[in-house]
């Protein structure tokens, strides 16, 4: 016993036990599954995991010909062009605008995070309701001002642009948190210095803040944009993929495949396999600009 | 400072421990813990624990959860029956079965028995094992809850599909508000003298995202979309003049304004905007809470003929239970269809509670059933006509047809992208496919 103690004792091993919670936790949610959905991709094998049949890639030249993983995949490339930028973007003119702590500032932010901490299922109920082309506030308020009747959940079209504003509605806080807080470890000092040689505030933006807080615009970037690849929740509640599968992304179209309907976990991990792929090419390429920028 | 070090890596080498072994007795086995949690060895020796896995999370499953309780305080042979409740039943209990586990008994939809059927015992002999009177039992529901002769469910609830007509609208539109439209014609001459645009008010209300309802109408015209063609299925859509009807008048209410191009409905239903609609019996819950005078019937009949087309949810008993857990699931079973000395059951208690039709004789006769006028309409249906839902009751795929063939034919003709042959020639390529792969 003391000689094991001792042993971990040095702080370059001791290290490992501290990394030891976490790096189980990691392989076991993450890594064996992700293994696991690899291997299943090359197996015809239904949700009970019985009866399995190895087709090799099968699934995967079944994905390429199967025109809703196609049209799925084309959904998640407009969802994700509009929401990133829009997000990004948006949540860094909003943090430039509450980053001084004062009061109202602070209200102004616990506000842009509330929808944050409320759950995807609540918020896609409510703007559901609010939405709907009847009995929906929104519809009506509309109608009443002479815009017409406007199906905003029932228009393919239009009804992306809307599940991509909810969305965008629903996370945007937590980006605009983080931009604050990158905000606010910026010298002081800069900003003075800028002032005395007379810049105005958004040459101070563009010039001090934008620089200084590149890192963190590289990480609100790349988890939205790994974020609105995999979304499922708002779209599940909201749509549930539809009008005429419009807006019916990878995700949504892989859980119905696993679970709604032949329980082809073996097809549904294929296309699992395919999303990941593109999801890590996305990364890796904005990874190495990222580096290539610092 | 050397000492304080030491004590700091130790407490820390303490501290990863913990989690770990906190993790890992996360994932311990629950029956361990459910034993020390009673405090109570002697009584799970004495008696049988049985866990019960279902998806009633509405408000049903609250008095599903009492009547439990109830069984759990009643019952003289020390039965428990340990019950979870889950929004994710299916995952879980397929999880479950693939891990080599699972409960002993479930409550679902009969149809469950195409995705878990090596996982359900045949429970034929719970009639003879218990006092049970099959003959009590609708016989066509026993049948839907059949493979050949072994049965794998015990029915629970019979979920069919009924009219719902706004008496106030009807009247407002000069129809009279106690005689609902009998054919498919009436229904679209109805629906368009009931609309009115400029109150957001619509005559008809069928949801192109509501394959159940979409379904249960199409049948009525069209007969079933997979049927036993000796000994083989065989898809019948393309060519199917009752389809071809159904869909050329959902078409047409569409375009004329009678019928909303919505997903959801049942709001629109429940806020008295909807003049005639096809649901299940939670409608009549919106309804009443939203105080709308409503009547409720049976879907018009069209060319197919008479039909009682139902879901059937019930009792069954999975593989991972032993015998003795399967006879004390026999007794639950057993006690929800059995009267107590007052001449009520759990079954007409539920049936009336929740406004479901009886899957019994002794439950239809009762007089505090035959006073619900919801459910003596649910009834009137011709127990005898088939009950097969949209598909032949033994054919596995039903579930895809309905969540992949069907949906796409309706959205297709809905948003015109296709003509209304074109959508069917489509749904029967799609329909063949799944045919094709259940036969091999």
């Amino acid at each position: 016993m003391k000689k094991m103690i001792k042993y971990w004792n040095k702080p370059s091993r001791s290290a490992y036990l501290f990394l030891a919670p976490s790096v189980i936790l990691l392989i076991l949610f993450s890594v064996v599954p992700l293994i696991i959905a690899f291997g299943l991709s090359l197996f015809d094998v239904s949700i009970t995991m019985d009866s399995a049949r190895f087709i090799g890639l099968e699934n995967f030249a079944e994905a390429f010909q199967d025109s809703r993983f196609i049209n799925s995949l084309k959904v998640t490339a407009i969802f994700t062009g509009l929401e990133v930028p829009l997000q990004v973007l948006g949540a860094l003119v909003v943090a430039a605008l509450i980053a001084k702590n004062n009061i109202k500032n602070k209200i102004f932010r616990a506000v842009y995070f509330l929808p944050v901490i409320c759950s995807a299922t609540a918020i896609g109920i409510m703007w559901k309701m609010i939405l709907h082309s009847n009995i929906g506030f929104v519809t009506a308020a509309l109608q009443s001002m002479g815009l017409g009747k406007i199906n905003f959940l029932n228009t393919p079209g239009l009804t992306i642009f809307v599940v991509s504003f909810i969305s965008i509605w629903r996370s945007f806080g937590i980006s605009a948190i983080i931009y604050v807080t990158a905000i606010q470890q910026v010298s002081a000092s800069l900003y003075e210095a800028a002032e005395m040689d007379g810049a105005g505030k958004i040459r101070q933006f563009w010039h001090i803040t934008a620089p200084s807080i590149r890192p963190t615009f590289w990480y609100i970037l790349m988890t939205r944009f790994a974020g609105a690849l995999q979304i499922f929740d708002i779209i599940y509640i909201t749509t549930n993929g539809g009008p005429n599968y419009t807006t019916e992304s990878t995700v949504t179209y892989i859980y119905s495949r696993a679970f709604s309907s032949r329980s082809s976990m073996g097809y549904a991990s294929a296309m699992s396999v395919i999303l990941f792929a593109i999801i890590m090419v996305v990364t890796v390429l904005m990874y190495h600009k990222m580096n290539q920028e610092d | 400072m050397k000492k304080v070090n030491k004590w700091k890596r130790l407490a820390a080498l303490g501290v990863s421990a913990m989690m770990i072994f906190s993790t890992v007795a996360c994932g311990s086995d629950s029956k361990e813990g459910s034993k020390t949690d009673d405090g109570d060895v002697k009584k799970s020796t004495k008696g049988t624990t049985i866990s019960f896995w279902n998806s009633f999370t509405g408000s049903d499953g609250d008095m599903l959860v009492e009547l439990v309780n109830r069984y759990n305080e009643e019952n003289k042979d020390g039965i428990t029956v340990e019950m979870d409740i889950s929004s994710d039943f299916d995952s879980q209990l397929s999880t479950a079965f693939a891990a080599g586990t699972g409960p002993t008994m479930i409550l679902s939809s009969s149809a469950y028995r195409f995705t878990y059927g090596d996982y359900m015992q045949d429970i034929g002999d719970v009639f003879d094992k218990t006092n049970l009177n099959k003959d009590d039992f609708i016989q066509s529901y026993l049948d839907y809850c059949s493979e050949g002769d072994k049965l794998y469910f015990v029915p629970f609830q019979v979920v069919g599909y009924y009219m719902y007509w706004n008496k106030d609208l009807f009247q407002a539109a000069g129809l009279n508000p106690e005689t609902p439209p009998s054919t498919w014609e009436e229904w679209q001459s109805y629906a368009e003298k009931i609309t009115d645009e400029g109150k957001n008010i619509y005559g008809s209300g069928i949801s192109y995202d509501y394959p159940y309802q979409i379904a249960h109408m199409m049948q009525r015209l069209g007969g079933l979309a997979v049927k036993d063609d000796n000994g083989s299925w065989k898809a019948d859509f393309a060519g199917n003049t009752g389809y071809t009807d159904f869909l050329t008048m959902y078409k047409t209410l569409i375009d004329n304004g009678d019928n909303p191009l919505e997903a959801d409905t049942d709001s629109m239903v429940s806020a008295g905007q909807i003049g005639m609609t096809v649901g299940g019996p939670w409608v009549t819950a919106g309804l009443d809470t939203a105080g709308v005078n409503y009547g409720i019937g049976l879907i018009p009949q069209g060319d197919a003929g008479d039909m009682n087309s139902v879901e059937v949810l019930g009792f069954s008993v999975t593989t991972t239970a032993s015998d003795e857990e399967k006879e004390a699931a026999y007794k639950f079973i057993e006690w929800w269809n059995s009267e107590n000395t007052e001449g009520s059951s759990p079954a007409l208690e539920w049936s009336v509670s929740n406004g479901f039709p009886a899957y019994t004789y002794s439950v239809q006769e009762k007089e505090e059933y035959k006073q619900s006028e919801k459910l003596s309409v649910m009834s009137s249906a011709n127990p005898d006509a088939p009950t097969d839902f949209i598909v032949d009751s033994s054919f596995p795929g039903i579930n895809d047809i309905l969540n992949d063939v069907i949906p796409e034919m309706i959205n297709s003709v809905a948003f015109g992208n296709a003509s209304v042959e074109d959508a069917l020639e489509k749904a029967q390529n799609t329909a063949d496919k799944i045919v094709e792969e259940y036969s091999k």
